[in-house]
């Protein structure tokens, strides 16, 4: 045990260890992704009926500029579909909540229904704001169902700015945000449907 | 060995194991807000420091002293990468809900090292791993129960079965203490765990 056979142990000791770590990672680096896109898929894709779509969208988002809405700015889009025909569209809107902003992400089908909202971040305060975060969510569910005819565009507002939602108790400014950036999602839907869903336009 | 009297002259408090305990302390703290992160830190720490010392033991009389600190941290850091890297493949939420407390593993094997800990009998290295393991579990449990109100289920975890409905066992239905979770809350849990130990146990008079 001299200093020359340490140093040259603590080198192969070096040499040894980075070793092993590049093949471990190397050997799951696939297992690791794999894993990360099915918990991915899991989070984002609840709001669809998984029987209702057989590709897979994350691996195909639309591509959408960031584009800024009245209240609202859409971040991207995936889309599902189900042999070629296109079964859903999620988008996914950023909007300013109450203390930060709020990150939406708003299905809707091919004739213009929502399907279903889900928050994906929020920084709201907890026990008011925040519940839009809870999942499954029954004040995000009462949205289900519902498309830009109807209610009308001066529905979509919260019962007492004359419209037809009820807000969560204590938590008006973000159900007015969450509110604003579906109906904005629903009506870029509307304007934009052809190049969302991929239907190539009769003329 | 008698017990009971000489607890405390067992485990001398010097600097050195202050050291040491104030690392523990911060895994202690940051990796217990739920159950399934404390008994998966516990694994890992566990399943690191043997191996670990297995290691060392081998090199400790190989190496002149000088070099043995660096060749403890290439091994820690060699051993806690690895384990982070298989707790990954083995369930990917499991390690993510870790958070980076994993990585802490490696610190603490390499000041255990410095400390002498390994060079210790193994009952006593028992004892304090036991020890560990103990209080990180019954702060995990507390924790996640007196903060959510409710205890998730495992199972779920290790099957990778994701967003059943069904909301673990309920204790309490409006969603308990949110401050059990949060790292001041664990502070405070903890200093009530040491002062119902010392009432229960009380430290002999000189």
């Amino acid at each position: 045990m001299n200093r020359t056979s340490s140093i040259a142990l603590v080198v192969l000791l070096a040499a040894l260890g980075l070793g092993m770590t590049y093949f471990v990672q190397l050997g799951s680096a696939q297992r690791i992704k794999a894993e990360q896109r099915l918990i991915d898929s899991g989070h984002l894709l609840d709001l669809i009926a998984p029987d209702s779509y057989d590709n897979q969208p994350l691996e195909h988002p639309i591509t959408i500029e960031a584009t800024p809405l009245t209240n609202s700015t859409l971040l991207g889009g995936y889309l599902a579909t189900r042999g070629d025909q296109p079964v859903a569209v999620l988008l996914r809107s950023q909007t300013p909540g109450y203390a930060g902003a709020i990150d939406l992400l708003i299905a809707v089908d091919a004739n213009g229904r929502l399907l279903g909202v889900k928050t994906l971040k929020q920084l709201e305060t907890p026990g008011l704001g925040a519940k839009i975060a809870d999942w499954p969510n029954a004040w995000l569910r009462v949205f289900s169902g519902k498309s830009r005819t109807e209610p009308g565009d001066s529905g979509w507002a919260l019962k007492k700015d004359q419209g037809q939602f009820d807000q969560i108790a204590g938590a008006t400014i973000t159900s007015r945000a969450v509110i604003n950036a579906i109906h904005d999602a629903l009506r870029y839907f509307d304007e934009h449907r052809q190049q969302l869903l991929g239907i190539p336009a009769h003329g | 060995m008698n017990t009971g009297n000489n607890y405390s002259e067992s485990l001398p408090m010097d600097s050195s194991s202050t050291l040491r305990n104030a690392l523990m302390l911060t895994l202690l703290i940051g990796a217990t807000h739920s159950l399934m992160a404390a008994l998966g830190l516990c694994l890992m720490f566990m399943v690191v420091t043997e191996l670990f010392s297995l290691a060392m033991g081998v090199l400790r009389s190989r190496l002149v002293p000088a070099t043995c600190l660096l060749a403890s941290i290439l091994l820690a850091a060699t051993l806690t990468s690895c384990a982070e890297l298989m707790a990954q493949v083995w369930s990917l939420q499991w390690q993510q809900h870790l958070g980076f407390y994993g990585a802490l593993i490696a610190l603490q094997c390499v000041v255990l090292e410095h400390t002498g800990f390994f060079q210790n009998g193994w009952r006593q290295r028992l004892r304090l791993n036991g020890l560990f393991a103990t209080l990180m579990i019954a702060l995990g449990l507390l924790r996640e129960l007196i903060g959510n109100g409710a205890l998730g289920n495992p199972l779920s975890w290790l099957s990778g079965a994701t967003q059943t409905d069904w909301q673990g066992w309920v204790l309490m239905a409006d969603g308990g203490l949110r401050l059990a979770t949060l790292v001041p809350g664990g502070f405070i849990l903890l200093g009530l765990l040491i002062a119902a130990w010392q009432a229960w146990r009380p430290t002999p008079t000189h």
